[in-house]
């Protein structure tokens, strides 16, 4: 109950603070929205000529893209940092959390709030309402899909960000990770072997943020929903246990930080 | 012209310096090229053909190398010339004796050549070991040809980005919606050949297919009739956009306040 006390908390900070700009935010929640649109246009094009693709058409293309920008938008919305934790944790900025008596991974995650993901989210709630599953069993898988991808984006990129408490600055490797798991999120692995779809599941999980759950929307399977639920558990449980571990090595040089 | 050719050799120096930025490019490349290899050798199969609007596979995989040189390659120097603009440092700039827009512009080419490098040699050799042997030297002639006209014409909208901070607070939201023109319009993404009619006609009345897939399209298949036609769009978008940046530029200079400190 503390922590959730917690996070309602930061995120009324975060709104209040995105609203002192008011005309900054609504910028950059309409600019991505054109942003998304535009890029999706390829897909348009490509199905106009292609039709369809390894059974994936232009209405599960827009499913697949609704699931993953509406995880990626809850992610950057609500817990921002996920995405600069490495650069808080070589910039020694951890000090000022860790000097606080509330949950230090989950109190720098929430800390900070992107605007311009509050477009993903509404983008992703369009696209998913265009795809022609909105049905109150496919909104149901819907939302559970996309708190699965929120889970693993979340997951996956503390694990390697939290490599920064090893090797130093982690920064330029985390923004490939970044970059990659995002990029194939958006494909469906039915365009790769078999050995790259691995890879997807595991490695670099993707496929969990996009393929499967978009699978799962149009067809109900246990064998989809057991891999998103084990998925996200694994990916948030290892990401908080290897961020316990590393913030044992954390050092800092006690710079005066201030956050706001 | 010879404080900028220093200002371009000390860029090319200070971008030397950071070899690690250079991996992480060179892998996005290598990522960004197995995805549409697999997307367009799923395609060719399921079409049961060797070409798709004149386009083989091995021509596809390669004109995307050529574009994601080129666009992960070019400067976001609207974001440098942005911040300078917010934070004052362009005060600083505007002393010197050399032109900002001149100084920005070869700064950009500095950073862009050894980027676009490295690019094109990892680019080249994912492309080789997925779609086979490069296109013949006459497509790096034309293609370099039409490279400078695409970098003037990226770097005018660049610049004129940057110069909006003189107006608006938020610039990037701009350039996230020009990067995706390039993407659509720009051919970035699927050569124009393969857009319905009326939006061929579209994109060929804008400027992006001349910052994108001129330089692309001509790489693997070098025909001099595009390459003129190509050329004579460059020249006349050239013109329209050094004319709007020197008026913009004109007038962001008037409205340029600087306060003692």
């Amino acid at each position: 109950m503390r922590h959730v006390k917690l996070l309602l908390a930061l995120w009324q900070a975060n709104l209040q603070a995105s609203m002192e700009f008011r005309a900054a935010f609504i910028t950059q929640v309409v600019f991505m929205m054109i942003n998304n649109g535009v890029y999706f246009i390829f897909w348009f094009l490509y199905f106009d000529k292609f039709k369809e693709v390894r059974g994936w058409n232009i209405n599960d293309m827009l499913l697949l893209f609704g699931i993953a920008a509406t995880s990626w938008g809850i992610a950057s919305f609500f817990f921002g940092n996920f995405i600069t934790l490495a650069e808080v944790i070589v910039q020694g900025r951890l000090d000022y959390y860790l000097s606080l008596p509330r949950p230090v991974l989950l109190h720098v995650l929430a800390s900070k709030s992107i605007g311009s993901g509050m477009g993903d989210l509404i983008y992703g709630v369009g696209s998913f309402a265009l795809s022609g599953y909105f049905t109150p069993d496919g909104f149901l898988r819907y939302l559970i899909g996309s708190f699965a991808g929120v889970c693993i984006f979340i997951g996956f990129l503390v694990i390697v960000q939290s490599l920064s408490f090893w090797l130093g600055n982690a920064v330029a490797l985390s923004q490939f990770a970044l970059s990659a798991l995002l990029t194939f999120s958006l494909y469906p692995s039915a365009l790769f072997d078999a050995t790259t779809k691995f890879v997807l599941l595991t490695l670099l999980p993707a496929a969990l943020i996009g393929t499967v759950p978009a699978e799962f929307v149009r067809d109900f399977s246990w064998q989809s929903l057991v891999e998103l639920i084990s998925g996200a558990l694994i990916f948030l449980s290892l990401s908080v246990f290897i961020f316990k571990l590393g913030l044992r090595r954390y050092e800092s040089g006690s710079a005066i930080q201030v956050e706001v | 012209m010879k404080k900028y050719f220093s200002i371009l050799t000390m860029q090319i120096i200070n971008s030397l310096a950071y070899p690690g930025d250079f991996l992480g490019r060179s892998v996005s490349i290598a990522t960004f090229l197995f995805i549409f290899a697999g997307l367009w050798r799923t395609t060719f199969a399921i079409s049961n053909t060797d070409e798709i609007n004149g386009l083989t596979f091995s021509n596809i995989i390669w004109y995307l190398m050529m574009a994601e040189t080129l666009e992960l390659g070019r400067p976001r120097l609207n974001r440098t010339i942005s911040e300078q603009v917010k934070n004052g440092e362009v005060a600083y700039i505007l002393n010197k004796p050399y032109n900002f827009l001149g100084y920005h512009f070869f700064v950009g080419l500095g950073d862009g050549v050894v980027r676009m490098s490295v690019n094109l040699i990892v680019g080249s050799l994912v492309a080789w070991i997925l779609a086979g042997a490069p296109p013949a030297l006459a497509g790096w002639g034309m293609a370099l040809i039409t490279l400078i006209g695409a970098w003037i014409l990226h770097f005018c909208m660049m610049a004129l980005i940057g110069l909006a901070a003189f107006v608006v607070e938020e610039t990037q939201s701009f350039e996230l919606i020009y990067q995706k023109l390039v993407f659509i319009l720009g051919g970035f993404m699927l050569p124009l050949e393969m857009f319905p009619d009326w939006l061929q006609r579209i994109a060929y009345a804008l400027p992006f297919p001349y910052m994108m897939y001129a330089p692309a399209r001509l790489f693997v298949k070098p025909d001099a009739t595009l390459l003129w036609q190509m050329l004579g769009g460059q020249i006349v978008w050239v013109v329209v956009f050094i004319a709007l940046l020197s008026f913009v530029y004109k007038r962001s200079e008037k409205v340029l306040t600087i306060n003692g400190g």
